[in-house]
């Protein structure tokens, strides 16, 4: 992180031995984005939980061109990593006006970068009903254990 | 004589370094066969028609190998419709959980079984062939480069085939005669120069397409070509013309100007730029699973080869619950109408007439006008 926040600014959730860290500056989708609101729009990126179980992302795609009017978990992407292959979906209801177009030609920025110059898209929606960085925690706390077992099982198949 | 065969080899769109070093590892162990020139390209489907990569590709003759992250039909059409055409070659080289449902029935067989005239068969193709390898089928090079070589020797066993196409199909006999008994090595480097000239195409400025891979000099591996065009991701429908019956089914459904006829009312994609990012409807609105959208996470409608129309129909109505495949794009056709600020029509517009089975009734009085109005050539 470039220009991350210093100590104080951020809560750490421990994934295992990794900390995570969540700047306290902006608001938490249940689907791992964080959101920030800039003016009238609220722009998105990966949360560290996210990034730390994606690990390097080498192929972002986006299923829907800009701006177009989004449904709550509408299907608007998937996303190629060194660890995972996912689908992803709409953080909010609203309308998506940008994409960070230059992630397109080179993903890393969601990796160096996560919480500035990797964030994801911006869209005009509601953000008040998000979570804090504290609800957010207590969120990982549940979805932790789902995702180790996930991660676990997988490796032993 | 060693014939040149051309492989080009497009490139995936994922920075994955796997993806990345199996197309560095085939052209790397390409580089030292006489007779292979290699190209590289961005990911074949995202190059623009007036763009270095295409008119590096349509400067290309004689026989070809694509190597892409495409499903092979995918690559093929989307050749075509950039006027890269040829026969489609027979590849070996399949992905193994293909192979099995290959062998039990190929959709392609299946689909041309019946006696539906195919569009492809009222074609003229050139006399040259073009196989397509699909990346996905093996995780590494050799049995790539395998294939390619196997490819090869085919290849140089029809030196007609490529003689024709060298010379643009009419060979006089004089020419046929110097190209059935060379007086030296150096008539294959002849032969290849005129290929350069008689291209229509032609490569485009400043590429070098490497036609000199007669070098004496066998130990010197040939430079690949490497074209490095600026591409953003592109979305439109590739049609299969193997498939394609000109129902015209497409046309009637897609309501945002996609498709259009030639000069003889053959279906094409007139407007590819038109399209609706990730709208697949008219692939699914297609009798005959004629349309490919290559990038689309379904297999069966990027184009994979297991081909039976009713296939993928069924599996995605397991996937999305109630809708079927038309309802499925209806409701796609409405998202996209509606965010262009249009109003959604649902099941009012286009939807398809199944003429197929209309076809064996006798012409009634208006068919019969209809058909002299056609007659008068207006």
């Amino acid at each position: 992180m470039s220009d991350g926040p210093t100590a104080g600014d951020e809560l750490v959730f421990m994934m295992g031995k990794f900390a995570a860290k969540f700047p306290t500056d902006r608001r938490y989708a249940k689907n791992h984005m964080w959101a920030k609101r800039e003016g009238s729009v609220v722009w998105f990126g990966f949360s560290a939980y996210a990034v730390r179980l994606l690990q390097d992302v080498y192929f972002l795609e986006w299923s829907v061109d800009a701006p177009t009017r989004l449904r709550e978990k509408q299907t608007i992407g998937n996303i190629e990593s060194s660890k995972a292959e996912s689908e992803l979906y709409a953080p909010a209801a609203g309308t998506l006006t940008e994409f960070n177009m230059l992630l397109m030609k080179d993903p890393t920025p969601i990796n160096v970068d996560l919480y500035g110059a990797g964030r994801l898209f911006a869209m005009e929606c509601d953000d008040t009903g998000m979570l804090t960085p504290e609800q957010y925690q207590d969120h990982l706390a549940a979805a932790w254990k789902i995702a180790e077992k996930t991660i676990k099982g997988q490796m032993n198949e | 004589m060693p014939r040149k065969l051309t492989v080009v080899i497009s490139q995936g769109q994922s920075a994955n370094p796997a993806k990345r070093k199996l197309e560095e590892d085939v052209v790397a162990g390409l580089l030292f066969e006489r007779g292979v020139e290699v190209t590289v390209v961005p990911n074949l489907y995202d190059l623009t028609p007036d763009g270095t990569g295409m008119l590096c590709l349509q400067g290309i003759s004689g026989d070809m190998v694509v190597v892409s992250w495409l499903f092979s039909r995918a690559a093929f059409w989307t050749l075509d419709r950039n006027g890269i055409r040829g026969r489609e070659g027979k590849v070996e080289l399949v992905n193994e959980a293909e192979e099995d449902e290959d062998e039990d029935s190929d959709g392609d067989e299946a689909a041309a079984a019946d006696d539906k005239p195919r569009v492809l068969a009222s074609r003229d193709v050139p006399n040259r062939v073009i196989y397509c390898l699909d990346f996905k089928a093996r995780n590494l090079a050799q049995p790539f480069i395998e294939e390619i070589l196997r490819i090869k020797k085919l290849a140089e066993a029809q030196p007609v085939n490529i003689l024709m196409n060298w010379i643009g199909g009419s060979p006089t006999p004089a020419q046929q005669v110097r190209f059935d008994a060379p007086t030296n090595t150096t008539s294959g480097v002849d032969a290849a120069g005129k290929l350069d000239g008689s291209s229509p195409a032609g490569a485009g400025p400043g590429i070098h397409l490497g036609l000199s891979n007669e070098a004496p000099a066998d130990a010197t591996p040939a430079a690949p070509t490497i074209i490095a065009e600026e591409s953003n991701r592109r979305w439109y429908p590739v049609i299969d013309y193997a498939r394609c019956t000109n129902c015209m089914e497409c046309i009637d459904f897609c309501l945002f100007g996609v498709y259009g006829v030639d000069k003889v009312d053959t279906i094409l994609v007139e407007q590819p730029d038109n399209c609706r990012k990730g709208c697949p409807a008219c692939s699914r609105v297609c009798p005959e699973n004629a349309i490919i959208f290559p990038q689309h996470k379904t297999p069966a409608i990027a184009g994979s080869p297991e081909g039976a129309a009713g296939a993928f129909k069924i599996d995605l109505s397991k996937l999305f619950g109630a809708p079927d495949a038309l309802e499925q794009a209806v409701l796609e056709r409405d998202v996209e109408l509606v965010d262009a600020g249009r109003a959604a029509v649902g099941m009012a517009v286009g939807i398809p007439k199944r003429q197929t089975e209309k076809a064996a009734a006798p012409k009634d009085d208006l068919d019969k006008l209809m058909d002299s109005l056609d007659d008068l050539d207006l």
